[in-house]
Parts: structure tokens; C-alpha cells; sequence
């Protein structure tokens, strides 16, 4: 039972105070963890990385280890790494890195250290934010309340599949394409089947967490040339669990839910804006007035909102 | 009667619902304001209460529902009237999932559409939506009516027991093992009688009434041609 959320603003706006809000809303559906996607305006040059090191004791080594890996794909930091670390074992890292030469490639190569550090987004806009805790707590944290941007994802955990574990928190990044993002809803029952194949193709697992799989599953259609819409539609029948989930690029958010409508959506679309929830209660926190919401209760439905007013391509 | 307004916004809902049952038994009629959709509004309220809530509510209003009026403004989100033994509920707006799930009696009267899974194993009483009811509606219920006015989605009146689905609109797909039958003059007249209390009745409807074929209720699982229906 996790709570989703996602909000689109008109223009670069206060949209971590929003998701904070969004999902402060949905405590009770997941206070394992909460995570944010957050899409900020676009850099210039380079990557925005936020990484996680699963032990700050490894600190100085992984950092080192990290750079080497950079260098030897002819990259290097843009900005250095700021760390933010508490009480618990691990830290949380944001950087900025000169475009690797492959960044497929790049990645590759770093999830060879993934037993200790993890890049948990890589994009030019797209930073994910993610930690064990409360909205308000990880919001504290990782100061969420203060970023700024256009469109972003939230989600509250219930672990129900995997580990309470800050690395399985989620928004996940949909590796090894940057700018993507999912949040999950649900449980993905042909787990264990999807995930076989993926991985003879090559792709590498992180977590054993279901949702995981999804941000993963859609990489590898988008790698086979489908767009968001069409990824979105084959996911419905082509994954069998019951599941909500959305995915965010620069251009807009998605969403998709299985053939049994078991997870709830709900949105109000205003001006150009898009407050989504779980639950009508917490898109009311950042819309309070009494305006229209749209369930997305049916079966198999799926729909993709743009950023800006902008249509994103079929 | 004199009456009561409630206001909700961010209080906890426990301290709202105590609010609600001491105005009850002091027998006044009550407003709540400011519900912003919050969950668990008004459950368990007693027979005689008259309650109405001015906006959208969240999950579970109204259930258990012990012989209340309660009028619901805006919408309601899941499971509204949940379980409830007798009274009427109004949704002004749209009702989300399950409403009216498990329900023992009463009324739940929705002008908007309904959710998937409308009366969901439901045992009694009555739901009378005047949009379509979504998927699956009327799953596995035991007794009582489901009445759509303005239609049904997919997978209508799966798996039913003793219950009755009736859709005057159109109906997108019918369930697992239902039979849909023309109804006599008798048993319309006993649709409208539920109807007219809410001013409903239109005789040129062409009623679809849905009840159960009967062969899931002697299903066989080592029977592999009978799992063919499914």
C-alpha cells in the first residue's frame, strides 16, 4: 500500500515543497521511506548526479574508486560532490560530471562498485532524492522543500517486497537513461520471470525490489525505440501484478495501471497544472479549493500529461 | 431541529468523528465543512442522525453506517457506506472503488458514476447510481440490487451470488457466469418502487437485469472444461 504522487507546475516553481506536501499527505500509506524525483531547469553542460554510499566508512575509498571510473571514461566532476550524511550507516551524494563518453558504458562500469555506492539518477535535470524516513524527515534532510523546478514524482514506501533499505526506497531511475524516473504502486507478480530475461540481456539489478524491474522493463523498450506512450500501453499487458505507476522524462509524466484497477490515481488538472496522487485527500493539500478531480479508477488506463502545455509525442 | 457545523480541515479525524456522534446524541442535525476529502468521515453513525457533508470526502464515509442520513456534496472516495446495516447515504459527485462493499442494508443513492467494483460482495440493501458503475461491479454479491441508470463498464456482475445487477445504459462487458434476463412487469415495478422515492422512475427504460447463472456455485475444480468459462 504506497502512496505515488506527481505535480507539474506552469513554470519553474516551488515543486519539492509541493511533492513534500503530496506525500506528507500520504504518510499512512508508507512511512518506510519517501523519495522524490524532481526535474529542476535543464544545465548547460554535464550530468546532475545523486548517488548513495551504503557506508560512510568507504567514504574516501568509493570516492576515489568513483573518479577513476570518471576519468577513464573522459569525464571528470564539473562540480565537486557535496555529501549529506546523519546517524544512519550510509551518505547520500550530488555532483555534477562532464558528459562520459558512453554513458551507458559509464554506468556499466560503475555499478561494478554497487555493492558499496550507487548512482540513484543522472540527468540534466532529473534528481532523485530518496532516504528511510517520513516526507518531512527525508524533506529535512536532503532540503527538498527548497528545490526548484517544473515537474516531479513523490513516493512514500510500504515495503512489502523487499528490504527497508534506503537504496530501495524509490523514485528508481530508469538506468541507463538519463532523465528518467518511475514510482510504483503495487506488486509485479511475474517478478522472478521478467527480471531472468532482462538480465541475459545484460542489465543489472540493484535492489529485489519489483518496481525496480518496471523502471528497467521501460528502459529496455524505450532501448528498442518505443516512446513513452507506446512503453506505457505494452506495459499493461505485457506485466502481470496489480500496479500504478508513473514515469516522469523532461517533457512530462505518465502513468499506467493494470488490467484489474487496483491501485487508485487521482488528478486535478488546472491551468495547465497537474496535482496526481494516490489518494484525493493529498492533491488536496496543494489544490485545496473545491476543484474537479479526476479519478483514473478503470482498468488498463494509462495517460500522459506534458509539461508546459505541451504535448508529448506518441 | 437545530443544528450543529463541524469543521474538519486538518484536525485528527478520531476528534471529528467524537464530535459527531456527541451531536448525534444530542439529536442535532449536523454540517461538516472544510472535509477536504479527509478519510473515515462519519463512521458508525446511529439510526435518526442527519448529517451532510459540505465537499469531497475520502475513503470509508459513511461505512458501517447504523441507520444515518448522510449526504455527501462533492465526492466520496472508497468504500463509501462500506458494511453499512441500514440508512441512506447521497453522493452528489462520484462515489470511487467498492462503494457500497459488503453492505447489509439501506440505501446508497450516487448521481455521479461509481468506481469500479460497485457493491462488491454486498448482502443486502440497495445502490442506485444514475451514471455507469465501473468494473466489475456487483462481484460476488450476495443479496440486494445494483441499479445503474447510465451504464456499466467491463466485466459486469462477475461470480454473483443471490445479488442483482440492473443497467438501463450499456453495458461494456458482461462478468463470469451471468445470465442477463428480460424482467417481469413484477420486478420492475419493485426497481421503481425503489426509484420513486428519488424521483427516478422513467418508464421508457430497457432494463437489463443481471443475476447469477449458477454454475460457478456448483463448481467443480478437477473439472478442467468448467475452468474453460473462466
Amino acid at each position: 500500500m504506497c502512496g505515488i504522487a506527481g505535480r507539474i507546475l506552469q513554470a519553474p516553481g516551488k515543486v519539492g515543497r509541493d511533492l513534500v506536501e503530496l506525500m506528507d499527505a500520504q504518510e499512512h500509506r508508507g512511512a518506510d521511506s519517501t523519495g522524490f524525483a524532481i526535474y529542476g531547469i535543464p544545465i548547460d553542460e554535464g550530468y546532475i548526479l545523486r548517488g548513495m554510499g551504503f557506508n560512510k566508512v568507504n567514504l574516501d575509498k568509493d570516492m576515489a574508486e568513483f573518479h577513476a571510473i570518471l576519468k577513464e571514461h573522459d569525464s571528470d566532476f564539473l562540480e565537486e560532490p557535496k555529501f549529506i550524511q546523519d546517524d544512519n550507516a550510509h551518505y547520500c551524494t550530488r555532483m555534477v560530471i562532464k558528459d562520459p563518453k558512453d554513458l551507458s558504458r559509464w554506468v556499466m562500469d560503475i555499478d561494478n562498485i554497487s555493492d558499496r555506492f550507487e548512482v540513484q539518477s543522472c540527468g540534466r535535470s532529473l534528481e532523485i532524492v530518496k532516504d528511510i524516513g517520513s516526507s518531512e524527515e527525508v524533506a529535512q534532510k536532503h532540503g527538498v522543500r527548497d528545490m526548484i523546478g517544473t515537474h516531479g514524482l513523490g513516493h512514500a514506501r510500504l515495503a512489502t517486497e523487499s528490504s527497508v533499505l534506503p537504496n530501495a526506497s524509490h523514485p528508481f531511475w530508469a538506468r541507463p537513461f538519463s532523465d528518467v524516473a518511475i514510482v510504483h504502486n503495487g506488486q509485479i507478480t511475474d517478478y522472478y520471470t521478467w527480471r531472468d530475461k532482462l538480465m541475459r540481456q545484460g542489465y543489472r539489478f540493484l535492489t529485489y525490489n519489483d518496481s525496480e524491474l518496471i523502471a528497467i522493463w521501460i528502459s529496455d523498450q524505450m532501448k528498442q525505440g518505443l516512446t513513452m506512450q507506446q512503453a506505457l500501453e505494452k506495459s499493461i499487458s505485457s506485466i502481470d501484478g496489480v500496479f500504478t505507476y508513473m514515469i516522469a522524462q523532461p517533457n512530462g509524466i505518465g502513468f499506467a495501471k493494470d488490467r484489474f484497477a487496483m491501485k487508485p490515481l487521482v488528478t486535478i488538472q488546472e491551468n495547465g497544472e497537474l496535482a496526481a496522487a494516490t489518494e484525493e485527500q493529498a492533491v488536496r493539500r496543494v489544490i485545496s479549493e473545491e476543484a474537479d478531480v479526476i479519478n483514473y479508477d478503470g482498468p488498463s488506463m494509462m495517460k500522459i500529461w506534458g509539461v508546459g502545455n505541451k504535448k508529448v509525442a506518441a | 431541529m437545530s443544528e450543529v457545523i463541524i469543521d474538519v480541515g486538518k484536525r485528527h479525524i478520531k476528534e471529528v468523528n467524537e464530535e459527531i456522534q456527541e451531536a448525534c446524541k444530542a439529536g442535532k442535525k449536523i454540517v461538516v465543512a472544510n472535509t477536504l476529502s479527509r478519510h473515515n468521515l462519519g463512521v458508525g453513525l446511529p439510526k435518526g442522525a442527519d448529517i451532510s457533508f459540505q465537499g469531497s470526502v475520502g475513503y470509508y464515509c459513511g461505512g458501517l453506517n447504523n441507520g444515518a442520513t448522510i449526504n455527501i456534496e462533492r465526492n466520496a472516495g472508497w468504500g463509501t457506506g462500506e458494511a453499512m446495516a441500514e440508512g441512506y447515504i447521497t453522493v452528489d459527485g462520484y462515489a470511487g472503488m467498492s462503494c457500497g462493499a459488503a453492505m447489509l442494508g439501506g440505501t446508497i443513492h450516487v448521481k455521479g458514476d461509481a468506481g469500479p467494483r460497485c457493491g462488491v460482495a454486498m448482502k443486502g440493501g440497495n445502490i442506485v447510481v444514475e451514471g455507469k458503475i465501473g468494473y466489475q461491479s456487483g462481484f460476488m454479491a450476495h443479496a440486494g440490487k445494483i441499479i445503474a441508470l447510465g451504464g456499466a463498464g467491463e466485466s459486469c456482475a462477475d461470480a454473483l451470488w443471490e445479488g442483482e445487477v440492473w443497467v438501463a445504459g450499456e453495458v461494456d462487458s458482461l462478468g463470469v457466469d451471468v445470465k442477463v434476463i428480460e424482467p417481469t412487469a413484477e420486478e420492475v415495478a419493485e426497481v421503481d418502487a425503489i426509484l420513486d422515492p428519488l424521483g427516478l422512475v422513467d418508464n421508457s427504460r430497457n432494463w437489463r437485469k443481471m443475476i447469477s447463472g449458477q454454475r460457478l456455485w456448483y463448481f467443480e475444480s478437477r473439472d478442467a472444461n468448467a475452468w474453460l468459462m473462466i
